[in-house]
């Protein structure tokens, strides 16, 4: 299946800018369970300075900044995705999760170390009692890992309620975890957080998400938004990706954009900027399947 | 050069000074040994201590003091209300080493830099460390200080480590070992410095005799390899040292060793980068910038790519050195290894990197991480000490055996909960040393921080240390930050001498060259609010003495009725001290003579008012602070010596109110006075000159239209009187007496003061000075005439075309509103000069800000980033 993303971004400044500099992580990566065919940035004004490079977690990033005094700076990133669906071993058949959180711990190898560096706290997602207390019923003894998960982020599903204006992005986790109520973020760090309470390894995924208009309607141009989930590494398998907004394991209709230890390391579009007074800003996001 | 003495030490003479020093068992102690000789190398300074004898050394002490604080050495201390200024305190007697135990600290230093350099190298590189089971992953992936932006990136000369520095301490055994490893932006050097120079000038004969390494090759060397990392730009690379700002602990280091090492002290936002090229915001223009000395912490060095909250920071400044356009010393994300979490592997990595055995130790510690070390470290758990694996800012260790049994188990249940966030450490019990107090040697604990420099073969290692001290008994945990004493540190040369000062060398020829490093706009900006602070100071001290000496002729109710003009100048008084200068005059007929007084007394003293003479100064000196590597030592002893003179004794104040503050004025117009003469003298006609004249001239022209217009334009029925006090006031008595005799005329008065060209006091005088420097500045770049060029053209032409008997004729009430309009109208013009200028020069200053993570507006990137549900 090919899609096809156009994710557009609008500053608004209410006076001059006259120096800004720019991160851009807007670039799909490529993957077992995508390829990137296309992509496109296109920014305006034109940078004088444009970089594109990878980062730690080699994510593209594109770097750039403007020196040139301006009151609008739009960021416009259409990129062209083949999906398809995951290989997802059998839940009941992955290892006890003692064994996981011990094979973390004690293996040094490169896929395991990196692993293990998704097990410890992050600018975000920072471990507490609470959320340990949270995770455990979950994580009973010799529980094969990819169940326990399963039934984690359908916990979430359950006990949490979707609402974009009960938190914003520096709502700290203990309040979601206290109100019940966020955002796909927040669900992603939440349950990024409970796997690290259990020394398992909880890796946030910046991308989009192919919607469905409801039954009789026609699809709204734009209305899409960037989604975020969350994966956990399995031995010998690999990362495994769950989506606790929608209570699924994503399959072929995630697009990742790029993966950190939580939201500070993939944020979309990061800025500095002198001047510009008060600003305003706009994003459209359109994903349509083209295969 | 006298050799230093031989290592005999049965030819032990007495010497009066040591013979009462008792030093504690169960220490190794520097001036004795454990059968109560003294150690050889101590002998030579003994016996000069010994001939200028207790008394001797009190007057030397006293003079070192005096040193410090006319040098303004300080230490800030966070979070301290008092003025978080702290005077830094050194105590006469230096520590001593000999050249042999030197050589073992010098050999065992550079090869724990070199360790740190690989270990570096190897964590923003292949990890192989992690990979091979050499470090816990924690240490790093846990590491807050671990930046992931610098992985994989490449430094200049592949130097991470330019600059390390140690605290050590001495076991009861004599060796010595590594209390903490300092590798983001060691400080310290520059204090050590500073110790050396007032130590050698207290103890000249002293220093002389003992035959002590110099400091300077250390920082030669340091300057030479700063050179040496610049990636463009070798032959004369722009080297800048970045602060972290005035209320840094060691902001005074700073901009000291800025100004001994001849590189321009710059913030954050004096930087900018273009281009992924980095630049110095100056009055000429962006200038590139080569060399980095840094010392803010890494991760708040830039918001773009690090900590987002920074304001401290150069956005960009990570990507330009990704692509190699800047050397940063030290690098960015060198900040990982300054954590005490590291200790307990430091010999394991050194063989497995630099297949040596580690030579200088670290001091028994214990990462709670793993399982047998937190069993270990908890065996002991009443005397040692705790620390945090990875402290963000300044965290005070824990000496357990201070703690009552209860937090005793707390801290233990919050070390169980989460050990890998936790060290143990073996509490030392580090070495004595003297020091001078009441009369007598005493000793004390001490620790030394000693420094090193990446040369291009191996490290320099600095023949010094900066040597801390605190109560023997106290711990080792001596920081400046809990108060402790310091002390000069002299290895005793093996051979001669090598004296050498940081003038350039002679075989080199240096360029001719008028320049001067470059101004950076922030620094113009303190320079020329430092030069409108003192000339405000000065017209309120003029003003107040004036009002001082009348006061002190009334003598009681009746006098002060019919000395109406005593009412116009408490007026004018209280008016500049609020700076009340656009609103309306306060005019209060009826004044007693006690309230006059506190009136009086307030306009001085007062610390909150923004107008006082007391706030006044403080400003200035602030603002003087932040200029330090720019003004001369002797500028900065005048304004330091005008604080001191403001810190009034109560009891004399009110003992004798009037006699004091008219002393203390006297005082403080003359300090005033010394400080504009130096400007006059000692700076060259620079930008930075230039500066802090415009603001003096303005602040001037300013103070002058705000004192006649409250004083001249109302009816006074007493008028001489007030024109005389007036004339004193603008210090134009003299010139007045000079051309009219003694016929005191309002008229003649206005045009001295206001339209007379020649009278340096003059506010036309001020507006001509202020046009030629503005003539001066880097012209705009469509070669029109500035803004403020026509403000002040148009205010200097207004006043040579002035009619000043028609301004001065009054109204039969007696008051003169023409005049009062004319000065209203002409005293607005000013401060729209002055913001012109800001704007023009002065405003690079603006703080960038941050879009998207952590912004907090509802209409922001955030809102939409953050995915809402499809």
């Amino acid at each position: 299946m090919k899609l096809r993303m156009v994710h557009c971004t609008t500053y608004v400044y209410t006076d001059a800018v006259t120096t800004s500099h720019h991160e851009a992580r807007l670039t799909p990566r490529d993957g077992e369970h995508q390829r990137a065919l296309t992509h496109e940035l296109t920014i305006t004004p034109e940078p004088k300075t444009r970089r594109r490079r990878f980062d730690y977690f080699g994510n593209r990033v594109v770097h750039f900044s403007l020196s040139e005094s301006h009151r609008e700076l739009e960021i416009v990133s259409q990129s062209e995705v083949e999906v398809s669906p995951g290989r997802v071993p059998e839940l009941a058949t992955t290892p006890p999760w003692e064994d996981v959180r011990d094979h973390l711990r004690n293996t040094r190898q490169r896929d395991a170390l990196d692993a293990f560096a998704m097990c410890m706290d992050s600018p975000y997602v920072v471990r507490f009692a609470e959320l340990a207390e949270y995770a455990a019923p979950s994580f009973t003894p010799r529980r094969p890992i990819l169940q326990a998960v399963r039934e984690l982020v359908s916990r979430v599903y359950t006990d949490f309620t979707y609402d974009p204006r009960a938190t914003e992005v520096s709502t700290p986790l203990s309040d979601v975890l206290q109100h019940r109520r966020g955002v796909c973020q927040d669900f992603a760090h939440l349950v990024i957080g409970c796997l690290r309470t259990q020394g398992l390894a909880g890796r946030y995924v910046s991308g989009y998400l192919l919607t469905h208009p409801p039954p009789g309607k026609t699809r709204l141009v734009g209305a899409d938004a960037s989604h975020a989930w969350l994966s956990t590494f399995v031995p010998d398998h690999g990362w495994v990706d769950f989506d606790p907004t929608n209570d699924l394991i994503p399959a072929g209709e995630h697009v990742t954009v790029a993966y950190g230890r939580d939201f500070s390391d993939v944020t979309p579009i990061r800025g500095v900027i002198l001047g510009g007074g008060k600003h305003q800003l706009r994003v459209a996001v359109d994903v349509v399947q083209t295969e | 050069m006298p050799k230093p003495m031989s290592a005999d030490s049965h030819a032990t003479p007495a010497s009066t000074l040591a013979q009462s020093y008792e030093a504690p068992a169960n220490v190794y102690d520097e001036l004795k040994a454990a059968d109560g000789s003294l150690r050889s190398h101590w002998q030579a300074l003994l016996s000069r201590l010994d001939s200028l004898g207790a008394a001797g050394l009190d007057r030397r002490l006293e003079k070192a003091r005096h040193l410090l604080h006319e040098n303004g050495v300080s230490y800030n201390v966070y979070g301290d209300p008092q003025g978080m200024e702290r005077p830094w305190s050194l105590s006469p007697v230096p520590v001593l080493h000999s050249a042999d135990e030197w050589q073992r600290v010098e050999i065992g230093l550079a090869q724990r830099a070199r360790l740190l350099d690989a270990l570096l190298q190897d964590v923003y590189g292949p990890q192989r460390v992690l990979l091979e089971g050499l470090l816990p992953p924690e240490l790093i992936f846990g590491n807050p200080h671990f930046l992931r932006a610098c992985h994989g990136m490449s430094v200049p000369r592949e130097r991470w480590l330019p600059l390390y520095c140690a605290d050590l301490v001495r076991l009861p055994d004599g060796s010595f070992a590594v209390l903490e490893d300092r590798t983001q932006a060691p400080s310290g050097a520059g204090y050590a410095l500073e110790n050396r120079i007032v130590i050698s000038s207290a103890l000249p004969e002293a220093f002389r005799e003992c035959g002590i390494e110099r400091l300077s090759l250390f920082f030669r060397a340091l300057r030479d390899t700063l050179q040496w990392l610049a990636p463009h730009n070798r032959d004369n690379p722009r080297i800048v040292l970045l602060t972290s700002g005035p209320y840094n602990a060691t902001y005074f280091e700073q901009a000291y060793l800025a100004q001994y090492l001849s590189y321009t002290l710059v913030n954050g936002g004096d930087l900018t980068v273009r281009n992924d090229h980095v630049y110095l915001k100056t009055l000429s223009g962006l200038q590139p910038v080569d060399v980095i000395l840094r010392r803010i912490n890494d991760d708040y060095s830039d918001p773009l790519e690090l900590r987002p909250e920074s304001v401290l920071g150069t956005p960009g400044l990570v990507q330009a050195a990704r692509q190699g356009n800047v050397a940063i010393a030290n690098p960015l994300g060198t900040g990982l290894l300054q954590t005490p979490a590291l200790l307990p592997f430091i010999a394991g990595l050194c063989k497995a990197l630099l297949g040596e055995e580690l030579l200088l130790p670290s001091v028994r510690s214990y990462w709670c991480g793993e399982r047998w070390a937190l069993r270990e470290g908890i065996a002991s758990f009443s005397d040692v000490v705790v620390r945090r694996s990875f402290p963000q800012g300044f965290v005070q260790p824990v000496l357990t055996a201070q703690l009552t049994s209860d937090a005793r188990a707390e801290l233990l249940r919050a070390i169980e909960a989460r050990p890998e966030q936790y060290v143990i450490q073996e509490r030392v019990h580090a070495s004595t040393t003297p020091t001078f107090t009441e009369h007598t040697l005493s000793p004390r604990a001490l620790v030394m921080r000693c420094f090193a420099v990446a040369g291009r073969d191996d490290y320099v290692v600095m023949p010094g240390a900066l040597s801390r001290t605190a109560d023997a008994g106290e711990g080792t945990e001596a920081s400046m930050q809990l108060g402790a004493g310091s002390k000069d540190t002299w290895v005793l040369s093996r051979g001669s001498v090598t004296n050498f000062s940081l003038l350039p060398p002679v075989d080199r020829p240096v360029p001719l060259s008028r320049g001067g490093s470059a101004l950076p706009s922030r620094a113009t900006d303190n320079l020329y609010w430092l030069g409108r602070y003192a000339e405000r100071a000065e017209g309120v001290a003029r003003l107040a003495r004036v009002v001082c000496g009348r006061l002190n002729d009334l003598v009681n109710q009746n006098d002060l009725e019919h000395s109406p003009e005593f009412v116009a100048l408490l007026r004018a008084l209280s008016t500049q001290t609020s700076l009340n200068y656009t609103g309306g005059l306060v005019v209060s007929d009826s004044v007693d003579l006690a309230s006059a007084q506190a009136q009086l007394i307030a306009a001085v003293t007062d610390e909150t008012g923004p107008g006082t003479l007391r706030s006044c100064v403080s400003s200035a000196l602030r603002a003087g602070r932040l200029v330090r590597d720019r003004i001369s030592t002797d500028t900065w002893r005048v304004l330091a010596a005008l604080d001191d003179e403001l810190r009034i004794d109560d009891a004399a104040l009110e003992r004798e109110p009037m006699g004091t503050l008219l002393d203390v004025l006297n005082r403080v117009v003359l300090r005033l006075a010394a400080f504009s003469g130096l400007a006059i003298d000692s700076m060259t006609r620079g930008h930075a000159w230039r500066f802090l004249d415009m603001g003096r001239r303005l602040e001037r022209a300013m103070t002058l239209l705000m004192l006649l217009r409250s004083t001249l334009t109302q009816r006074c029925e007493r008028g001489t009187p007030l024109l005389e006090a007036v004339l004193e006031v603008a210090d134009s008595s003299m010139t007045y007496r000079r051309r009219y005799l003694a016929r005191l005329q309002l008229p003649p008065v206005v045009d001295l003061l206001l339209t007379d060209e020649t009278n340096p006091r003059s506010v036309i005088y001020q507006l001509d000075a202020l046009t030629r420097h503005l003539e001066a500045l880097p012209p705009a770049p469509d070669g029109l005439r500035s803004p403020q060029e026509r403000i002040a053209l148009g205010v200097l032409t207004e006043l040579k075309l002035c009619d000043i008997e028609w301004l001065c004729t009054p109204r039969p009430a007696g008051d003169r509103p023409r005049l009062s309009q004319y000065l209203l109208e002409l005293g607005a013009r000013i401060p729209a000069l002055s913001d012109s200028l800001s704007d023009r020069y002065l405003n690079h200053a603006t703080v960038s800000r941050h879009l998207g993570e952590g912004d907090r507006a509802p209409s922001s990137l955030v809102a939409a980033s953050r995915g809402d549900e499809p």
